[in-house]
């Protein structure tokens, strides 16, 4: 049996319903057992639904063989992992916004940056020489520039909806982050064959779905 | 940073004198390095990246000193200096602590960890190979971990045949690199079509070629430069001989294997355990390492980490109780 830790909330739905086209299926009862450990209707799987920011921790100490999980989360814990599939579930982007898109240009001395992505904003900022001051947030970022807390955000955005509805602009793409398939070193040395079997049956049905479209990375 | 008390500290102790005495079997002489050295000679030892992870404070006189962050640079300037005269085969083991900076959010936290250690120097060839990865083994077994470990090997040739069939410049090395160790297919084929059309697919196969001796022909029918290929027999010769010594269920061959510290030069191995969450050993041949320090030779050996086969061991015997 493998243990795959998943993260909660936006991504979970969809990397069900991709295990779900991979033939692993978990019962909708089980999922609403609010159980933290479930296994699928064969037995072979153990689900673990973890906080997104702790299935790297998980799977890196090998509690959990796999995890899905998405890029952003994986950028910023740089967990020692395996990544041998992109699910292209949960698509979205990383960028920097801001209130008033001259900012970057006009602005005198430090600026701000609000983010709950500080690795990430620290890298991106730093490999262009910028001077930013980062100030971490666990939720809200948007925000941030509203309340004069920071100049600019790094956060993630799928629709673009947020950040138009709190008055901010696009400045810069950082880069994009899909849902992926992350694997413990030594599981996979260890369950090769359990490990496989997931991997391909993953791959299978991302070929039989929808084409799966690279993500460009900058 | 650990404490070990009574049963622990025993069975600790009781690991360290069995890997010592497995060792001392294959006539493996002690050696005990200085835990405080010049900086100067970790970096000549272990590259710049690796040294860099050393704690390093000065002197009185300003000069760069470090805690040993490993302990086979010590021993590879000693053989070529001190014991320059002395007959080869030289054949050292230790059981030494290493103290290393580490990246707060990796599961391989702690500052010190304690190597059991050896080197073989001055000596080539398959047999060379197959003793150190003899004695990996027999220490494993003598441990009672009997089909929970795996022993995985590589060769670094077939990865810088590559390279260098590819004409990559340092950083399309490291990024090919890094893309091929994290098992990364899709990004992998993206980075190669940019280089050349046709053997971008079948390198990105690499990544995922691990198993036995399957994974040699698999390779060979992707793989046409020749310094990968000679590589590909050199391994395929340690192979035959791991299949000879009847030990081929414990090995894996692992073509994406590819280890960043580079100063490795032919053979590579590494040692996954059930119940440890990343690798509890590693080491390879490292020709290139002693002429460093003024006499080239080849040289071989490998590191298990104490700490993490004592927490395994430890947590299997409360298992069984």
């Amino acid at each position: 049996m493998i243990t795959i830790a998943l993260a909660k909330g936006r991504m979970q739905d969809g990397a069900l319903a991709l295990l779900g086209r991979a033939g692993i299926r978990v019962s909708a009862d089980e999922i609403n057992s609010r159980r933290l450990a479930i296994t699928d209707e064969t037995g072979g799987y153990r689900f673990l639904f973890v906080k997104p920011a702790d299935v790297p921790v998980y799977v890196e100490h090998g509690i959990a063989d796999c995890g899905m999980v998405g890029r952003d989360v994986l950028l910023e814990s740089e967990a020692d992992l395996l990544l041998p599939l992109d699910l292209g579930i949960a698509r979205c982007r990383i960028v920097v916004a801001a209130a008033d898109p001259e900012v970057m240009t006009r602005a005198v001395g430090m600026l701000r940056v609000a983010t709950k992505y500080s690795q990430i904003a620290a890298s991106h900022f730093g490999s262009r020489g910028m001077p930013v001051e980062i100030i971490k947030l666990s939720g809200s970022v948007e925000l941030a520039p509203a309340l004069g807390l920071a100049d600019l955000i790094v956060d993630l955005v799928q629709t673009g909806r947020t950040l138009r509805e709190n008055g901010l602009t696009v400045v810069d793409e950082i880069t994009e982050s899909t849902g992926r398939l992350v694997v413990n070193r030594a599981s996979y040395q260890l369950k090769a064959q359990a490990v496989g079997q997931l991997v391909n049956a993953l791959k299978s049905a991302l070929d039989g779905g929808e084409p799966l479209k690279g993500s460009e990375v900058a | 940073m650990r404490y070990y008390i009574g049963a622990e500290a025993r069975l600790r102790r009781r690991i360290e004198d069995t890997a010592m005495s497995v060792f001392e079997g294959w006539s493996y002489e002690e050696v005990i390095t200085p835990s405080v050295d010049y900086y100067d000679l970790f970096e000549q030892g272990m590259g710049k990246t690796e040294a860099q992870r050393a704690f390093r404070f000065t002197d009185n006189d300003g000069r760069l000193l470090a805690l040993r962050p490993d302990v086979t640079s010590s021993v590879a300037r000693i053989a070529a200096t001190l014991l320059v005269d002395r007959p080869r085969p030289l054949r050292f083991c230790y059981a030494s602590p290493v103290f290393k900076q580490q990246p707060q959010f990796q599961a391989e936290w702690r500052r010190e960890n304690t190597q059991l250690g050896c080197e073989l120097i001055g000596r080539n060839g398959v047999n060379a190979d197959l003793e150190v990865l003899r004695l990996v083994a027999e220490i494993l077994s003598r441990l009672d971990l009997q089909s929970t470990y795996c022993i995985t090997i590589n060769h670094v040739e077939i990865f810088n045949g590559i390279a260098e069939q590819l004409d990559l410049d340092t950083p399309a090395r490291e990024q090919l690199r890094r893309l091929i160790d994290t098992r990364e297919t899709v990004e992998l084929q993206r980075f190669l079509r940019a280089y050349s059309a046709h053997d971008g697919r079948a390198f990105s196969r690499l990544a995922q070629l691990t198993g036995k001796r399957d994974v040699l022909d698999a390779a060979r029918e992707v793989i046409h430069n020749d310094r990968s290929l000679v590589a590909l027999n050199a391994l395929e010769d340690v192979w035959s001989r791991i299949e000879l010594c009847g030990l081929h269920n414990d090995f894996e061959i692992d073509l994406g294997d590819v280890p960043n510290l580079d100063y490795y030069t032919g053979l590579t191995l590494k040692v996954y355990l059930h119940g440890a969450g990343g690798s509890v050993g590693r080491g390879g041949r490292y020709d290139g390492l002693t002429g460093n320090f003024g006499r080239a030779e080849p040289a071989v050996g490998f590191v298990l980490n104490l700490d993490a086969l004592t927490e395994v061991v430890g947590r299997r015997m409360s298992q069984q109780s």
